[in-house]
């Protein structure tokens, strides 16, 4: 199997996220002035015009926003079928974190979701969703 | 209502486009020169008269470029908009724009693309990328790694929540699919012109990523696209009856998220798409509601992209594009004909180019699928990142 893409863990804006993960972590980029939450991460907070954020780590639950099983190789790497889910995460509904599942799992939207810690490597660790069977 | 109105000051002269093939065999270049050199001959005009030129952010031909290839020798303005598919009504506001503030008199707007023998869109901007994905604003690093590397599956999400929201089944899309394809049966020129399509054949189409199947996607198109906009003044001077833009406009949505298709998902309602805002502006700037439109070209990247629009746009409720897709509407002979040349998904993919040149031919009385009447045709461009719209009257 040809090797996935990995993210680029060195973007100023964006690079928290990754750190935290391989802590084991969910975090997104906070306002510390005003609470907002800052994602897709920026340093910039538009709700108050601060500058000052920092990297939270929040309940790795959540729920089934939307999904998508794919059929076909769109790129070397995801070997069909394989299925992309977006999960509204519990302590924050307006951020949302993707996800990929081997196969065709038995997803409904709007069901409760966790999230699982997948080391790719010594450096990258991706967060992945997995359906909490009721 | 600003303080100035473009209201019906400025006309399309002038169409022209390319064969459309999977293999042109050709520079984008020479596609663009061809298509332009139609356009501006359409219009009556000789290159030396071009002295505007709009491009696409996504097409690898420059202004430059352009101006070289055709010897423009006094080119004045430019832009480019975008991305992507989301500029070809864009390009006709930044056209509007250069010849109301006296910044050009004829704008040449084009775009041009081996779609399928080049550089195919449908596999991910960054397919060819190698090493860490995203960074530098792009977001991709929170897409790619989880296999989101397509606008198909973000489309497909949306098909997903809106079947889940309201009920949306696949053979509403298919009528969709059906309807465009009729059109495109009229059209010599579609790519899957000579095909025909029933329902049957739609269903029993393969899987792509669920719930889209094969033909709930457009094609991919080696072809080019121009048209030549001027003043309202200056369109009674040429041979073709003027088609007069009565409104144009281009909007976003709050919390609009960067990079792509995919952050899209992560906004405040990933289902409320830039189209509302777009329809609102747009009516408002033409004087015009939905019920004065008698043609409609919607950008059509894929079926479901029809369907949300037939709400955004106000031909239906929200929730109601399924039933208002089926209700016989969209047909030939209904109230709201679309996409009569066949659009991105029968007649060809040049990024919603093409939806200008026919909405243009429709209203001359010019198209192989020809609306009887026809006076007002709403013309879209591509969502859901940002978008533009514009309504197009027969003088």
């Amino acid at each position: 199997m040809s090797e996935r893409p990995i993210p680029n863990l060195d973007d100023p804006d964006t690079g928290g996220h990754w750190a935290a993960a391989k802590r084991g972590e969910v975090a997104l980029r906070v306002c510390t002035d005003c609470d907002t939450v800052l994602h897709l991460p920026k340093a910039y907070c538009h709700a108050c015009g601060g500058w000052s954020t920092e990297w939270r780590a929040m309940a790795p639950t959540g729920t089934l926003y939307s999904y998508t099983v794919t059929e076909r190789e769109l790129r070397p790497g995801f070997e069909p079928p394989y299925t992309v889910v977006v999960v509204e995460l519990d302590d924050a509904p307006e951020a949302r974190l993707f996800g990929c599942l081997e196969g065709r799992p038995e997803l409904t939207i709007g069901m409760p979701m966790r999230a699982r810690f997948d080391p790719v490597d010594d450096e990258v660790t991706l967060i992945q969703w997995d359906p909490v069977s009721a | 209502m600003g303080e100035f109105s473009h209201r019906d000051r400025c006309a399309v002269v002038g169409i022209g486009n390319t064969e459309f093939s999977t293999n042109s065999g050709r520079s984008v270049l020479s596609l663009a020169t061809e298509a332009s050199t139609k356009a501006i001959a359409d219009a009556g005009l000789q290159p030396q008269d071009i002295d505007g030129i709009i491009r696409c952010d996504f097409d690898v031909v420059t202004q430059s470029d352009l101006a070289n290839s055709l010897g423009l020798p006094d080119l004045r303005y430019w832009s480019a908009h975008g991305p992507g598919g989301s500029a070809p009504c864009s390009m006709m506001a930044s056209a509007v724009g250069a010849v109301m503030s006296g910044q050009a008199n004829n704008v040449l707007v084009f775009r041009s693309m081996n779609g399928r023998s080049g550089f195919r869109l449908g596999k991910g901007r960054n397919q060819n990328d190698t090493g860490p994905i995203g960074g530098n604003g792009s977001y991709e690093e929170f897409f790619v790694p989880y296999g989101s590397v397509s606008p198909g599956q973000v489309w497909a999400m949306l098909a997903q929540r809106h079947m889940h929201d309201y009920g949306t089944t696949q053979a509403q899309l298919g009528r969709i699919a059906t309807t465009v394809r009729e059109a495109a049966n009229n059209n010599p020129n579609a790519q899957l012109g000579h095909k025909s399509l029933t329902l049957e054949d739609y269903l029993d189409g393969p899987m792509i990523s669920s719930p889209l199947r094969l033909y709930d996607y457009c094609l991919e198109t080696d072809g080019a696209c121009a048209v030549v906009v001027s003043s309202a003044e200056r369109a009674k001077d040429t041979a073709n009856r003027p088609v007069l833009i009565s409104g144009v406009a281009m909007g976003s949505v709050r919390g609009v998220q960067g990079g792509m298709a995919a952050p899209t998902m992560l906004r405040p309602d990933p289902m409320r798409f830039p189209s509302t805002a777009v329809a609102k502006t747009l009516y408002e700037r033409a004087g015009m509601g939905p019920s004065d439109i008698d043609v409609a070209q919607f950008y059509d990247c894929f079926t479901i992209t029809i369907l949300v629009q037939f709400e955004d746009y106000g031909f239906c409720a929200v929730g109601e594009g399924g039933p208002f897709a089926e209700s016989g509407a969209i047909a030939k002979g209904g109230s709201l004909p679309i996409n009569t040349a066949g659009g991105n998904l029968s007649e060809g993919y040049i990024h919603g180019m093409s939806h200008i040149v026919e909405g243009v031919r429709q209203l001359r009385g010019e198209s192989t699928s020809q609306v009887p009447g026809a006076e007002t045709c709403l013309v879209t461009s591509g969502l859901p990142i940002i978008t533009s719209a514009m309504i197009l009257r027969g003088e």
